[in-house]
């Protein structure tokens, strides 16, 4: 018997001659945590899928309890009982907890579909690695902390034993990522393998028993956990020394810019109220966070203050000047600059080319427009500008298509944009989301700078992490509603996370 | 699959070069009008002809179909006929009298056969606008004529019409109708010969006669011609005369279970073609003897060249260009020898027929006819 | 039964799995993208512009739209030998020599270019809206509009021919604003109301230039009076390069006119860069506090007066009298300029040589040998060319696909030298 359940070794993969996994070595032993680093684009997800069998490698070995296998479909890996929790669950909304479990798998009698046996081990499944859960519930009713348990007991119920978690604890609350965490050691001590892949370091530290970095495609190194620090891993994983904690310097907040009062906006998929009664303003100089968590009527607000939606009532002011019910154009003309929430949805028109992507908030305005015509090198100079000073990187220059670019790169060329208009108000929604630590630290720093120019910064963010560092005022939204504004100084994550969970609020009368 | 669509594309290319070896030669050839050989009505019935002819006498023959309802088409279609070694041209239909005008002195040495276009459709295309109130010729060099290598041929329909409402009367129909396709004058005139024979044969029979007339505006049946044939078939009419292409299935549809309804065929023997359904008769006009009469011309020594033939009763006695159908007969009142009485009558002289689609509906009627509909002599559509 | 619901539902599941599968797919792939960025940017790309070409989207357009007309020619050709195999050879050449068959060729190529216009004009229509991410199947409404307002300027006014092209643009315009009122204001998809409204626009067009209105109707032969001379296109002495015909008018320039106006107006204007943003991501289009609903009601206006125009070019001529009688059903031209239009790559250029190629084939099926082949023949082989030319999009997958494949491979060849 190997020491390893699972082995892959010296694994190249690449694609039209761009070396994605070069050479790249990985051992699981069996009953560990076993953490996969690195940042975007550095071949963890390439890795992965060679292993689930998605990609096919061109040259290495993988080893099953030390035998050479070939996986060369999902299905092969999951005969090998190798299964994954995705970022994004695959589970249907209307069914319930039990359905989604067996979906695909169904034990059945004669053509039935036999669910009180299915039941029964499900039941017995939870117990022992106490996972909690209601197997009569709807997806769509229960939390995602659940949803994701859920998950987890589709893998235990197919016999899984290598269980692999593709950045699990982005959509989670600190609550939940504790319980995660518990799970997780309840995995290994019955005996399962666990490789869990992110770029947290807090987590790794908590969690795992030992760490393999990735950088660039390239095996930096495998290390074990209680012989190093968090310091040493990033240095690892960016290859440089990383400041974790942003330098702001201390600024006094001055005029309102930004003035909400009594905003109710209806959801536009369920038309229910999703944004109640909420009131609050941005001063310049100051950094404005509305905490909470995924789908707490975040979008919805920023949706109507910036125009995309109408409201349900309520008013908005910005500068003094009411623009309730101003187009988005004049918004934006009066000094309003939005990093949306979805880069793809309202961000970018991925067919255009990066400089045309460059101009979308400002191709109407005299220096880009002579007599109705583009001034098409005006138009390419002023993106060439912007890309360089931002560090946008893409294949063709200003001339790639944005759907060529990366994630990141398509997210540095939004705040380019935003930010190049100088805005009095800036809101940000999740400017950082999916991006690498490289980039993220990048775009932190853009957001401070507004705020020592004097700026009105609005951000909506779901990584506590970026809460606690950036904000000078945390508001924090639940069920559509402001449950509390806190002072990130004098307040622990733990604190933030009841409110966020709901299970605290401050009296209304606080909230003012 | 790469070498599977590279043999397909070489079979391809051979196929292709071989293809480029002589084409066959067709010496009658028939264009079509706007419709195809399978109308049911006049380019099938001239096509039926023309193959009938050249089967019988040892010819080839071909049909061309125009890419498009255009003159420009037409003519592009008789231009590959003569390419293809046709030496006579038959083409069916009032909307080739263009075509005639383009190609009559294009090609003198290749003769044209015109069914149902008249002299005055020829003439109007030598003018820039034949209904302007002086009309200016095109080329003042350029006369208005038929020339030598053409024959254009009409029928007098309005005999057809005649025999058919004299015959249903006779037969004992007192409530008749008339449904006509578009108002052209072809069916304008089947419809006055048809009203005429009515009257004649009431006060003959002295029996009063309920009478209805419209057009539908077009040459087949829909849904609101059914609905005006399903008024009249309420009102008490019995007897339809359904005259327009496949305009009689309206007429079919409405006394669909009736008891004592009846459809009167038009241009063909139509209860030939309509096996089972209550046809009464047919009111015929020679298009197959016609054809092969041009044909037989075009064989023999070509005597009409660049006439307007009027292809009535009285043409050839011998001949019955139009008519009622003898050996599909199905009326018992009305005899064949009857029949034969009137024909005789009509060629004799002794019975007028008028040919005036100018004329009123109302003084074609005497005072055995009453007219029921309103719309008398409307149109539908 | 039960079990056969059961089955039912048993296979969306294994659907339902399966497309998980490809999201899963989709998101490795963005992944793989990041990764190969972070390499790639240090590479050296190779300028030689033809390599760049071949591997551009707009030579897989291309290739697609080539790879469906042979595959149309093609299934017309096997047709041809299921119906008759031994003149099959001749009837194919027939096809592929289009209006050259004909012994006076000019005058058949002259129709040729003549039928190009309005199909050219109706795909640009098509194209115009597609950009905005509208589709305007309302084409054919606004053709019959454009005929109406051309033929009662013609004859109730005695117009000349210029104010009758403009003023069916102007009714196709109209016909086409409709639409785009319902889907800027009530968001009532596009799609449904122009498809009604080609309706009343054919039924409209029946009753001015049928027997009731008694406008221009010539009872005996059932259709619209001759053309007045003052409307008839001009032809320039194009006569003299067509053996006679005078079917090459003024509408060839204006024709391509248009088709450079349109590209200008799409890739060098303001106006152009909102429309093309509306189209491709109306959501960011909105972000960017373009105004949607104008962009809208403009961009259907300008598509309906394209195929209005298109109207006019095609009876102002003596080619063809319209009759309300026999125009029953819509005319094809409006629906083949979606086909032409994707046959063309969606590109206003591509449009003019997918045109001129759909009319041609037409032309060559009607040359087919009715001894053999019954002229349904003819008419079903360009049909199928027409209907695969909209498969132009799945062909285009295909290739992508291939090539992908053909990558893939010779970078796994490169790798394994660079090993050795």
């Amino acid at each position: 018997m190997s020491e390893y359940v699972i082995e892959m070794r010296n694994i190249t993969k690449s694609f039209f001659g761009n070396v994605a996994n070069d050479n790249i070595t990985l051992q699981l032993r069996k009953g560990e945590i076993h953490a996969l680093l690195g940042e975007n684009g550095a071949g963890k997800s390439t890795l992965m899928s060679i292993l689930f069998g998605l990609y096919q490698k061109d040259s290495g070995e993988i080893y099953k309890d030390g035998e050479k296998v070939e996986i060369n479909s999902p299905n092969d890996a999951t005969a090998l009982h190798i299964g994954m929790v995705h970022q994004h669950f695959k589970l249907i909304d209307i069914f319930t907890v039990l359905d989604n479990i067996i979906l695909g798998s169904e034990p059945n009698t004669i053509g039935f579909v036999n669910r009180r046996k299915a039941a029964k081990r499900i039941k017995a499944l939870s117990e022992q690695y106490g996972l909690n859960i209601d197997l009569k519930a709807k997806i769509e009713d229960i939390t995602v902390g659940m949803q994701q348990r859920v998950e987890i007991l589709k893998m235990l119920y197919r016999n899984n034993d290598i269980l692999i978690f593709d950045e699990p604890t982005a959509v989670l609350t600190p609550q939940e990522i504790e319980e995660l965490m518990k799970t997780m050691k309840n995995l290994v001590n019955e005996g399962k393998s666990v490789l869990f892949i992110t770029h947290k370091l807090n987590e790794i530290m908590a969690v795992a028993d030992r760490c393999t970095i990735l950088r660039k495609g390239k095996c930096i190194g495998t290390v074990d956990i209680k012989d190093t620090t968090k310091e040493e891993l990033s240095e690892m994983m960016v290859g440089r020394k990383v400041s974790f904690v942003a330098d702001k310097p201390e600024t006094k907040a001055t005029d309102t810019i930004l003035k909400v009062r009594n905003l109710s906006v209806q959801s536009q998929i369920s038309k229910k109220l999703a944004v109640k009664n909420v009131s609050f303003e941005v001063k310049a100089g100051e950094i404005v966070c509305i905490a909470g968590i995924d789908g707490n009527g975040q979008t919805e607000l920023i949706h109507g203050i910036t125009g995309l939606t109408k409201l349900k009532s309520g008013k908005v002011y910005l500068k003094k000047k009411n623009i309730t019910d101003a187009p988005i154009r004049e918004r934006s003309k009066h000094g309003m600059s939005h990093i949306p929430e979805d880069r793809q949805k309202h961000g970018l028109v991925l067919d255009y080319t990066l400089e045309d992507n460059m101009i979308l908030q400002s191709y109407w305005e005299t220096k880009f427009v002579n007599f109705g015509f583009l001034r098409r090198d005006r138009i390419h100079y002023y993106a060439e500008k912007l890309t360089e000073q931002y560090d946008v990187r893409s294949l063709q220059g200003v001339k790639s298509t944005c759907r060529e670019m990366s994630g990141g790169n398509q997210q540095k060329a939004i705040v380019a944009r935003e930010i190049d208009k100088d805005p009095d108000l800036l809101i940000a929604v999740q400017p950082t989301r999916g991006l690498d630590v490289g980039a993220i630290e990048y775009i932190h720093k853009q957001i401070i700078e507004q705020r020592n120019n004097g700026k009105a910064v609005l951000l909506v963010s779901l990584e506590l992490d970026e809460v606690m560092s950036l904000s000078d005022r945390i508001l924090v939204m639940y069920e559509g509603e402001i449950v509390g504004e806190l002072d990130p100084k004098t307040t622990s994550t733990q604190e933030l996370g009841l409110y966020m969970a709901g299970a605290k609020r401050q009296g209304k009368e606080e909230n003012k | 699959m790469k070498k599977v669509l590279l043999s397909l594309l070489l079979a391809f290319c051979a196929f292709s070069l071989i293809g480029c070896g002589t084409t066959e030669s067709y010496e009658i050839a028939m264009v079509t009008d706007y419709g195809d050989i399978t109308d049911q009505s006049f380019n099938q019935t001239t096509w039926e002809a023309v193959t009938d002819y050249a089967n019988a006498h040892g010819k080839t023959y071909a049909y061309y179909k125009p890419a498009g309802d255009s003159t420009a088409e037409r003519v592009a279609k008789v231009e590959q006929a003569i390419a293809q070694g046709a030496k006579v041209v038959v083409m069916p239909g009032f909307a080739f009298a263009e075509t005639i005008y383009e190609v009559q002195d294009e090609y003198p040495e290749v003769k044209f056969i015109a069914l149902d276009v008249a002299e005055g459709d020829v003439f109007g295309c030598f003018y820039v606008d034949p209904y302007a109130a002086e009309p200016v010729l095109k080329d003042e060099n350029d006369q208005p004529h038929i020339s030598s290598n053409v024959v254009c041929v009409v029928f007098q329909e309005e005999e057809a019409g005649y025999l058919a409402g004299y015959a249903a009367v006779m037969n004992g129909e007192t409530k008749l109708g008339f449904l006509g396709g578009m108002a052209v004058p072809a069916v304008q005139r089947y419809g006055y010969g048809f009203v005429q024979g009515v009257a004649d044969a009431a006060a003959e029979k002295g029996v009063e006669v309920e009478l209805w007339y419209i057009y539908g505006g077009q040459f087949f049946g829909d849904a609101t011609i059914k609905g005006k044939m399903d008024t009249w078939v309420e009102q008490g009419c019995e007897t339809i005369f359904a005259c327009g292409g496949g305009i009689f299935t309206s007429v079919l549809d409405a006394i669909e279970g009736k008891a004592n309804c009846k459809l009167i065929g038009v241009d063909t023997d139509q209860s030939k073609s309509l096996p089972g359904k209550p046809v009464l008769t047919s009111a015929m006009k020679g298009l197959t003897d016609a054809t092969k009469t041009c044909l037989d011309e075009f064989y023999g020594s070509w005597t009409v060249g660049g006439q307007v033939i009027n292809y009535g009763l009285k043409t050839n006695t011998s001949k019955e260009y139009v008519g009622l159908p003898r050996d599909t007969w199905s009326m018992e009142a009305f005899t064949i020898a009857q029949y034969d009485a009137v024909l005789a009558a009509i060629r004799s002289g002794e019975v007028q027929i008028s040919a005036d689609t100018t004329a009123k509906l109302e003084d074609l009627a005497n005072e055995f006819i009453t007219y029921k509909n309103e719309d008398l002599g409307g149109s539908i559509k | 039964m039960l079990l056969l619901i059961l089955f039912i539902v048993l296979l969306a599941f294994l659907l339902k799995k399966k497309r998980n599968v490809e999201n899963v797919k989709q998101n490795i792939i963005d992944a793989a993208r990041d990764e190969m960025e972070v390499v790639k940017t240090k590479k050296q790309f190779n300028k030689e512009w033809f390599k760049d070409f071949l591997k551009s989207e707009a030579f897989k357009n291309i290739l697609a739209s080539l790879v469906c007309v042979v595959l149309g020619l093609l299934i017309g050709f096997i047709v041809i030998i299921i119906v008759n195999a031994q003149n099959s050879p001749k009837a194919i050449m027939a096809i592929l020599k289009g209006p050259l068959n004909a012994v006076k060729w000019k005058k058949s190529l002259a129709i040729v270019i003549f039928k190009s216009v309005p199909l050219l004009l109706c795909s640009l229509s098509i194209i115009f809206a597609y950009k905005c991410g509208l589709f305007n199947i309302g084409a054919p409404g606004q053709y019959v509009i454009g005929t109406m307002f051309a033929l009662v300027a013609a004859h109730a006014f005695d117009a000349p021919w210029y104010i009758c092209l403009v003023l069916a643009a102007v009714g196709g315009a109209l016909w086409g604003i409709i639409p785009g009122i319902f889907k800027a204001f009530l968001n009532v998809n596009e799609v449904i109301t122009s498809i009604m409204f080609n309706w009343i626009g054919l039924h409209l067009l029946n009753y001015v230039a049928g027997p009731d209105m008694d406008l221009m109707y010539n009872l005996t032969l059932a259709e619209c009076k001759k053309l007045p001379v003052a409307a008839k296109l001009p032809t320039f002495g194009s006569e003299a390069f067509f053996d006679g015909s005078s079917f090459v008018t003024v509408a060839v320039p204006i024709a391509i006119v248009l088709v450079i106006a349109l590209l200008i107006i799409l890739y060098k204007t303001k106006f152009g860069y909102e429309i093309r943003a509306t189209g491709f991501n109306k959501d960011a289009a909105k972000y960017a506090g373009m105004n949607y609903r104008r962009n809208i009601i403009v961009t259907m206006a300008i598509s309906g007066a394209l195929a209005g125009l298109a109207a006019a070019t095609f009876y102002l001529t003596d080619y063809e009298i319209y009759s309300a009688v026999k125009q029953t059903s819509l005319p094809a031209m409006g629906f083949n300029g979606i086909a032409v239009a994707f046959l063309g790559c969606v590109n206003p250029v591509g449009a003019i040589f997918s045109s001129i190629l759909i009319t041609y084939i037409g032309v060559g099926g009607s040359y087919l040998d009715t001894t053999y082949y019954s002229s349904e023949i003819g008419n079903l082989i360009s049909a199928i060319i027409i209907y695969l030319s909209a498969f132009s999009l799945i062909i285009k997958t295909i290739i992508g696909k291939i090539s992908f494949k053909k990558k893939s491979k010779k970078a796994l060849k490169e790798v394994k030298e660079a090993d050795k």
